[in-house]
């Protein structure tokens, strides 16, 4: 199948274009908070017209297009607040939106038919959730005030309480259960269901696995390193 | 879990050439922590603060400093060198590598060669993806929640070994989590949840 390259995004391009190209890019405006019409402006426009640094929202819009960051670009990246606020929104799209259209899926399925396997895949369904739940919790109240203090240089800020690198230890893979979850489906265990609800459940992890990764790649590869030189700045 | 973090270090001059091997390696499954330097001689400061894993070597750079090359080579025998292929390079050349890629390859075929020599896994191991009977015992005693530990001194086997076969049962599965393994041994009866 003829699938073409998704276009590397620079700021004079025209964000209309590049939607057409690869329309997961509505994903990425939605997290910023930009309005799906978005008549003939550039990418610069854009950015302008909500406020958003340009620099930012290349680096990660870029990732929604499949090119990683350089070092150079990861260095030109000067607001941080901007990325944490992209991040927060990232978590609400996974709460709010996606976690109850899986429910909706996997409930549809279980009432369909009583074999065990699908109780099985639903407790490792529940158990991933309190565990993504936890993930997120801990840097809404934890790491993220934690990295806005630092950036404000408020009192708060204690030098020794916490650290980029702690952040990091705890950030659990979350990808890998995801993964599995598909991998069960996929490969191992049969469930007999509607093969239109199944899809739809399908397409809904495969899409929530595209976000995710892009979540932890903005986390691991980004914002982790900016942090961790405003540390060792501080630290002298 | 098990995925590896590991150090790339690119000896390159070109930054073209380096961006290009970042961006599409970076694609990996694992995450490959990138180092982009331009002599022979920077391999000794980077060493001395980072554990590497694997250099991608421009061959030209060796060509007439095979005595050194093969000094430091020696020096630091954990490093796997690979070279860059983008042109002609006699055989005697070549043969000072560990490995080497073609840039003219498919992106995920230069990837799988990567990852396999940071895994140090062979290639032709994991064509079966049916468990073996170890395999399977080891998978049961998991997912009752034995630590590695307990399984290598029920087994009589070093937690080494216990380590290869997890590693293995993972692979031919797909599935890296103790809670997705315990799912597949359940469905398939490798365990019962009574």
């Amino acid at each position: 199948m003829y699938k073409p390259q998704n276009s590397y995004i620079t700021k004079d391009k025209k964000m209309i274009d590049l939607i057409n190209e690869n329309y997961s890019l509505l994903l990425c405006l939605q997290h910023f908070h930009i309005d799906f019409s978005v008549d003939n402006l550039t990418v610069k426009q854009l950015c302008e017209e909500y406020h958003i640094n340009l620099n930012v929202f290349m680096v990660i819009a870029n990732l929604y297009n499949g090119f990683f960051p350089s070092h150079h670009e990861i260095d030109k990246i000067d607001d941080i607040h901007s990325i944490i606020s992209f991040l927060k929104s990232n978590h609400s799209f996974f709460l709010d939106d996606k976690y109850p259209e899986l429910k909706y899926y996997l409930g549809k399925i279980k009432n369909n038919q009583s074999n065990k396997d699908i109780f099985l895949i639903e407790q490792f369904f529940n158990e991933y959730f309190e565990e993504v739940l936890e993930h997120f919790k801990y840097e809404d109240d934890i790491a993220f005030p934690y990295f806005c203090s630092l950036l404000d240089d408020h009192a708060s800020y204690q030098q020794n309480s916490f650290s980029a690198r702690e952040y990091q230890n705890h950030h659990t893979d979350i990808e890998t259960k995801l993964t599995d979850l598909k991998n069960l489906l996929l490969k191992h265990i049969k469930i007999k269901s509607d093969l239109n609800i199944m899809r739809k459940f399908l397409d809904t992890l495969f899409g929530l696995e595209f976000d995710l990764k892009i979540h932890s790649v903005i986390e691991e590869k980004i914002l982790v390193p900016l942090i961790e030189k405003i540390e060792q700045g501080k630290n002298g | 879990m098990d995925k590896c973090r590991k150090n790339i270090v690119v000896l390159e001059p070109s930054k073209i050439v380096y961006e290009g091997l970042y961006a599409s390696i970076s694609k990996s499954e694992y995450g490959y922590a990138f180092f982009h330097i331009h002599t022979l001689s920077e391999i000794k400061e980077l060493t001395s603060i980072k554990n590497i894993s694997v250099v991608l070597i421009n061959p030209a750079l060796v060509q007439n400093r095979v005595s050194e090359f093969i000094r430091i080579k020696k020096q630091y025998n954990d490093i796997h060198w690979v070279g860059i292929i983008y042109c002609f390079f006699d055989n005697a050349t070549l043969k000072l590598f560990d490995a080497t890629f073609q840039i003219t390859e498919d992106t995920t075929a230069i990837i799988r060669k990567i990852n396999r020599i940071c895994n140090n896994k062979s290639s032709d191991s994991l064509h079966d993806e049916h468990l073996s009977k170890r395999e399977t015992v080891v998978l049961k005693w998991l997912s009752k929640g034995l630590s590695n530990k307990e399984i290598a001194d029920k087994l009589n086997v070093s937690i080494h070994t216990v380590n290869t076969h997890r590693r293995n049962i993972m692979d031919k599965t797909g599935i890296r989590s103790l809670a997705g393994l315990t799912v597949y041994a359940v469905s398939k009866g490798i365990i019962s949840l009574e």
